[in-house]
């Protein structure tokens, strides 16, 4: 059968591409795409250890709170994108420099 | 074998998405890579036996969260504009230039080293263990959410609340002017 390492491996990845995005690309929407990356990876972990050692559930809870908060986070973070868009009319994340307009 | 079968496409996908999500030079066309890695990981609950998550997957992050990020592009106008700093000697492109990559790269090789050095100790990609069969989650992970969970069950549905009130309430514009 698939064991757990696989898993891990692909979680690994995923975390290591989110990483990747978030240093390397200078776009505020693509810099969440890179945290949604990460957040997956998070709950892959969750729910393969969830069914590979710990016999029980609340691998799943996790990962259903983490979705959750991913959404929450999504729509938060992108209507600050969208009133950055209408003040500063860029969404390059160095156009971020300062707190008050 | 057909778990087998599902894990192998769920993997390419998720993999071949989060490739494209850091390799692809256009912003919608990263969306649309961020979506079929976000399909290969509901793919992934699936063989896992985890099917309510992998529907909730479907339906919030797939459904929902990329859906968002469409429309905020599309509201932003793309990626169109470069920076220029105030002396005007730096030019960074709004999806990275090869100097970002590098630094990225970087950090990556030292975070791989390091973390290396723990997993590919434990790694066995043979396991023979078959862990238990697959049954229903949905009614046990009911019970759980009001059971032992049901303070973060509560307390989810407050931040989720508060988060699309504060959403409504940022992207409105002319705030303060009457």
């Amino acid at each position: 059968m698939i064991s757990l390492s696989s898993y891990l491996l692909i979680s690994f990845f995923l975390f290591l591409c989110g990483i990747l995005v978030i240093i390397a690309r200078k776009n505020i929407i693509a810099i969440l795409l890179g945290i949604e990356l990460l957040l997956n990876s998070a709950a892959l972990n969750f729910v393969a250890y969830s069914r590979y050692t710990a016999q029980n559930l609340d691998g799943h809870i996790f990962a259903l709170f983490i979705i959750v908060i991913a959404a929450a986070e999504a729509a938060v973070g992108l209507a600050i994108v969208i009133r950055f868009f209408q003040i500063k009319e860029s969404i390059h994340i160095d156009d971020a420099s300062q707190l008050q307009s | 074998m057909f778990v087998k079968f599902l894990f192998l496409i769920s993997t390419l996908l998720t993999l071949a998405g989060a490739i494209g999500v850091v390799a692809v030079k256009n912003i919608m066309h990263a969306c649309v890579f961020l979506l079929a890695s976000l399909i290969g990981v509901a793919g992934l609950y699936v063989t896992l036996g985890a099917d309510f998550v992998s529907a909730v997957q479907l339906v919030v992050y797939v459904g929902g969260v990329v859906i968002l990020m469409i429309f905020a592009v599309m509201l932003t106008g793309g990626d169109k504009a470069d920076f220029f700093n105030k002396f005007g000697f730096e030019k960074v492109s709004a999806m990275g230039n090869k100097k970002t990559y590098l630094v990225g790269s970087a950090v990556l090789i030292v975070f791989t080293l390091s973390v290396g050095k723990i997993i590919f100790n434990i790694i066995d990609l043979k396991s023979s263990k078959d862990p238990q069969s697959y049954v229903s989650t949905v009614e046990q992970l009911g019970h759980l959410l009001l059971t032992d969970h049901v303070l973060a069950f509560e307390a989810s549905s407050v931040v989720l609340l508060g988060a699309l009130i504060g959403a409504a309430i940022i992207a409105r514009p002319n705030r303060g002017v009457k």
